[in-house]
C-alpha cells in the first residue's frame, strides 16, 4: 500500500520536475493486487487447459493463456522484474524444448520399434504398452508429451516477441531522451 | 505505366477465360467418382442370392469386382476384400452389415470398419465408412482418449501439428533475429 503512495508522490511531487531525469517505473496498488490475485489463477487454468486430453482446448491454446499470465505479470511489476522471475535463457530453452518434447515422442517410437518407420506412431512405445495397454499409451504420450510440448513452444514464442516488442519501445524512449539532452 | 495496365488487363481477361473452361469442364453434380458419394454410399445393387452368402460371412464376387472398380483396389493402396482378410459382422443397430478389413498394420491387428452393406426392398447398398465417423467412432477404442478433437490433432494428423508448432517456433525465431538488438541475450 506504502509503495504506492510513494511513486505517487515522486511523479508529482516537487522533486520530479528538475528537467529529464531518469524516468523510473510507475507502480499501482490497484494492478499490482489484482495482478497478484488473478496470475495463479490464470496459470492453473493454463495447465488445465493443456495437460490432459479431455479437457476442452489442447496445447495451443493453454500455451497462450500461459504466455497471458506471463504477460500480465510483466504488465504490472515492470520488465526488469518480469525477466527476474523467468531468465532470457530459460525463455530460448523453453522455446526449443517444447519442439523437442514433440519430436522425441516420435523418436521414441523410432527406437522401441527398432528402427522401423514407425515415425510420430505412438503404439510402437511398447514397454509402456504392455504395461497399460496400446490404446492408454496414445492417450499418455498425447497428454503428457505432445501437448505439453506444445503448450511450452507457444508459451515460450509469446513471452519473447512481448519481450521484444518492449525492449524495443524502452530503447526507443531512451534514445529520444539522450537526444533531447545533446540538444 | 498505361501500357502496364494494359497488359494487367489483357492478364485478368486470360485468367478469367481459363477459369470459365475450367468450370465448364468440371463433372455435373452427382458423379459416382466425387468425394460425396465415393465415400458415403457407393453403389447398389440386386439382392438376389446375396443375403445367405453375408449372413455365411462370405462377400459376394460381385461387390469384390465393383468396389475395385471404384478405386478401392491395391492399386490406390486400398486393402482388397480378399478371402481371409475379412471379416463379416452382423450391426443390429444399423441393420444392416459392417465389413472389417485386416489392413496389415504391426501395432493394430484387429480388423477396421471399410465398408457397410444394407438391405432395403430386395437392393442391397454398399456404404464407405468416411474418416470423421470412423474416427469419431474409434477415437477412444483407439488413443484411449474421449475427445476427438485432441485425437484428430495430435495422433491421426500428429505430422500436422508438428510442423505448425515448426511455423511457430521459426515464427518467433525470426521476431528475434528482427528485433532484437546484439547484446541483450
Amino acid at each position: 500500500m506504502s509503495h504506492g503512495k510513494e511513486a505517487e508522490k515522486k511523479a508529482t511531487g516537487p522533486g520530479s520536475t528538475a528537467g529529464p531525469a531518469k524516468k523510473e517505473y510507475k507502480r499501482d496498488v490497484i494492478i499490482e493486487t489484482t495482478a497478484k490475485a488473478m496470475v495463479p489463477l490464470i496459470l492453473l487454468f493454463a495447465l488445465y487447459v493443456m495437460v490432459g486430453t479431455e479437457a476442452t482446448g489442447g496445447g495451443f491454446q493453454g500455451g497462450t493463456i500461459l504466455a497471458a499470465g506471463y504477460v500480465l505479470y510483466v504488465t504490472a511489476f515492470g520488465t526488469v522484474k518480469g525477466r527476474e522471475r523467468m531468465p532470457e535463457s530459460w525463455n530460448t530453452f523453453f522455446k526449443s524444448f517444447g519442439l523437442y518434447l514433440y519430436c522425441g515422442a516420435g523418436f521414441l517410437a523410432i527406437i522401441f520399434s527398432l528402427g522401423a518407420a514407425q515415425f510420430l506412431n505412438y503404439s510402437a512405445v511398447w514397454p509402456l504398452a504392455r504395461i497399460v495397454g496400446i490404446a492408454v499409451t496414445r492417450g499418455y504420450l498425447l497428454a503428457f508429451m505432445v501437448s505439453v510440448g506444445i503448450g511450452t513452444t507457444v508459451m515460450a514464442a509469446f513471452v519473447s516477441q512481448f519481450f521484444d516488442l518492449a525492449w524495443k519501445d524502452e530503447d526507443e524512449e531512451k534514445e529520444k531522451e539522450k537526444s533531447e539532452v545533446v540538444e | 505505366m498505361k501500357s502496364l495496365s494494359l497488359a494487367g488487363l489483357v492478364l485478368v481477361l486470360f485468367l478469367a477465360g481459363i477459369f470459365v473452361y475450367v468450370v465448364e469442364d468440371v463433372p455435373a453434380f452427382g458423379d459416382a467418382k466425387s468425394p460425396a458419394n465415393r465415400y458415403i454410399a457407393l453403389f447398389s445393387i440386386d439382392a438376389a442370392g446375396m443375403v445367405e452368402s453375408l449372413d455365411a460371412g462370405v462377400v459376394p464376387a460381385e461387390i469384390k469386382s465393383r468396389t475395385e472398380a471404384m478405386g478401392f483396389n491395391r492399386e490406390n493402396y486400398f486393402p482388397t476384400l480378399e478371402e481371409g482378410n475379412y471379416v463379416i459382422a452382423r450391426n443390429e443397430e444399423d441393420e444392416g452389415w459392417d465389413i472389417l478389413i485386416h489392413e496389415g498394420e504391426i501395432f493394430f491387428t484387429e480388423p477396421l470398419k471399410y465398408y457397410h452393406v444394407k438391405e432395403a426392398e430386395g437392393k442391397l447398398t454398399i456404404y464407405r465408412y468416411n474418416w470423421p465417423v470412423r474416427v469419431m467412432e474409434m477415437t477412444e477404442e483407439e488413443t484411449g482418449t474421449m475427445n476427438a478433437v485432441t485425437s484428430g490433432l495430435a495422433d491421426y494428423r500428429g505430422y500436422d501439428t508438428m510442423f505448425e508448432e515448426t511455423v511457430i517456433f521459426s515464427g518467433a525465431v525470426c521476431v528475434v533475429l528482427l528485433l532484437r538488438k546484439r547484446g541483450r541475450l
